[in-house]
């Protein structure tokens, strides 16, 4: 009993109910701690819908928050809100928030603790990378020196400028002027495309081929355009009228 | 008997990578194997200044950290013969490589070419502290303003603390006719400061702007006085006695030029 305490512990507070977590347990023990915690004291908990996840400095992987969530929504039906590390940085817990942007992350986080937040965010696009494989929307200018590394498919909606790298798994599609450098299918795939309202990159690569633009003359198009694999060459083309592969 | 050259200032914004950019065409250009070093990892610019920015593939920082062979990520100059360079990683940051390993790198460098120059980031920290190992000669540029000398004073100092014996100065738009009317500092006045060996004077140039924009470093151009300022420098780096044009030489020269403007 004095241990379950210690590992699952729940607790009122203004903000909404607080849920402890020893994360330094193991998480298979955690969850079958907290249902047990729930389902003993079912009635308890009716009416406070929003608990605050509260972790040690370790924290808990995003997979794992998300376990966490399931267990507290289905049978009990409790939201979690937010989860709170023990530096105070607190985290949006929805996944479909998460799975935003980076900026959303950063957007929650508060302005006085600029350290862990940075902290926070490299964890949480470590993390990101364990959870595949989905599409990362990224809304604002990728500037030089940002890398948006992801192991699935991006988009960006914003401009992506000289000496910014976007790198993806899967197809790259940027609703802006893409002038920096795009990586698709950076772990092989050739099949991936790159797509930007207005192409003019420092370099493409797609797979493990690298095209650059024509020196001279710059960039003539000024309409989205596509750049694909063909016979081991990049090419590229306007969007208007392109046929994908499996279209009739 | 190569030799390693750092550039190097303190105060950002007075011509390092400038420099760097055309006393590597230059060197290439009077016929020795040239590799220019960007050193500056998270801000790099001379990629930018030679136009090669679209041929990266590997940096500095791969090398180091042993993602790629050195030859890998030399980039050949599409204009000079026996010109590379080796960008910085724009996406680490300086404490991504140390002295040692920095040390290391030039090393490899000097063992294929005769002149490697790297290319300092500002300041004088980590990036400072990396670029300037392994150098075995260093260029200090500044400008004729009080702020740039102070700088180049402080980075004489690191430079002799370092074990640096000699390191030469660079003096970088000097507008000639601003020193004639008294407005601007005076090589004399800076030499008197910082009592180091004069390696060259560059004169103010607008083509600098136009060149640094193309990607095609003004020592290619045959008309930039600039162009002209830093194929000396490259003469005296190789040993050469060139003498320095004196700045009532210049003047002429540049009212010869206005003249020719004003009659166009």
């Amino acid at each position: 009993m004095v241990a379950m305490t210690q590992d699952v512990v729940f607790k009122g507070s203004k903000e909404g109910l607080y849920l402890v977590l020893n994360a330094k347990q193991d998480f298979e023990v955690i969850k079958k701690k907290l249902k047990e915690h729930l389902e003993k004291s079912e009635f308890f908990f009716k009416g406070s819908p929003d608990v605050i996840l509260e972790t040690g400095e370790d924290g808990f992987s995003l997979d794992e928050i998300l376990e966490i969530q399931n267990i507290l929504a289905y049978p009990f039906g409790l939201k979690l809100k937010k989860v709170k590390h023990r530096d105070r940085t607190p985290v949006r817990s929805k996944p479909e928030t998460q799975r935003k942007s980076p900026r959303a992350v950063s957007a929650a986080a508060p302005r006085e603790s600029v350290e862990s937040e940075r902290t926070e965010r490299r964890r949480y696009m470590r993390e990101l990378a364990g959870t595949l494989p989905d599409t990362l929307l990224y809304k604002g200018t990728v500037r030089s020196g940002q890398r948006i590394g992801y192991d699935g498919s991006v988009v960006i909606v914003g401009d992506v400028n000289p000496g910014a790298e976007v790198s993806a798994a899967g197809d790259i599609v940027v609703m802006g002027v893409l002038r920096g450098l795009a990586h698709a299918g950076a772990s092989g795939d050739t099949g991936v495309s790159v797509v930007a309202l207005r192409l003019e990159p420092t370099q493409l690569r797609i797979g493990d081929v690298i095209g650059r633009p024509p020196e001279g003359e710059r960039s003539a198009g000024r309409e989205p355009e596509v750049a694909r694999l063909r016979d081991g060459t990049i090419v590229v083309e306007p969007l208007e009228g392109i046929r994908w592969e499996g279209d009739r | 008997m190569s030799q390693a050259i750092v550039i190097t200032s303190g105060k950002g914004g007075v011509g390092k990578t400038t420099t760097t950019a055309n006393l590597g065409v230059a060197l290439a250009l009077s016929g020795a194997k040239v590799v220019v070093v960007d050193a500056d990892i998270g801000l790099r610019n001379l990629d930018v200044v030679m136009g090669l920015e679209n041929r990266i593939v590997y940096d500095l920082v791969d090398v180091v950290e042993g993602y790629c062979r050195l030859r890998q990520a030399l980039i050949k100059d599409k204009r000079v013969d026996g010109l590379f360079l080796l960008p910085a990683a724009q996406t680490k940051d300086k404490n991504a490589v140390n002295p040692d390993q920095m040390k290391e790198l030039i090393g490899g460098l000097k063992e294929e070419h005769d002149f490697v120059i790297v290319d300092c980031p500002a300041g004088i920290e980590q990036g400072f502290k990396n670029a300037i190992s392994g150098a075995d000669r260093a260029a200090i540029v500044t400008t004729p303003e009080v702020s740039a000398v102070r700088d180049a004073d402080r980075i004489t100092g690191l430079l002799e603390a370092s074990g640096f014996e000699k390191p030469e100065l660079i003096i970088n738009r000097i507008k000639p006719r601003m020193v004639a009317r008294g407005d601007m500092m005076d090589i004399p006045d800076i030499i008197d400061i910082l009592a180091i060996d004069l390696l060259g004077v560059v004169p103010d140039d607008d083509y600098i702007v136009v060149s640094t924009n193309r990607g095609e470093p003004a020592v290619m151009a045959d008309s930039s006085l600039a162009g002209q300022a830093y194929r000396n420098i490259a003469r005296r780096i190789k040993g050469e006695e060139v003498p320095f044009l004196d700045l009532s030489e210049k003047e002429t020269i540049w009212s010869r030029l206005r003249r020719l403007m004003r009659r166009s």
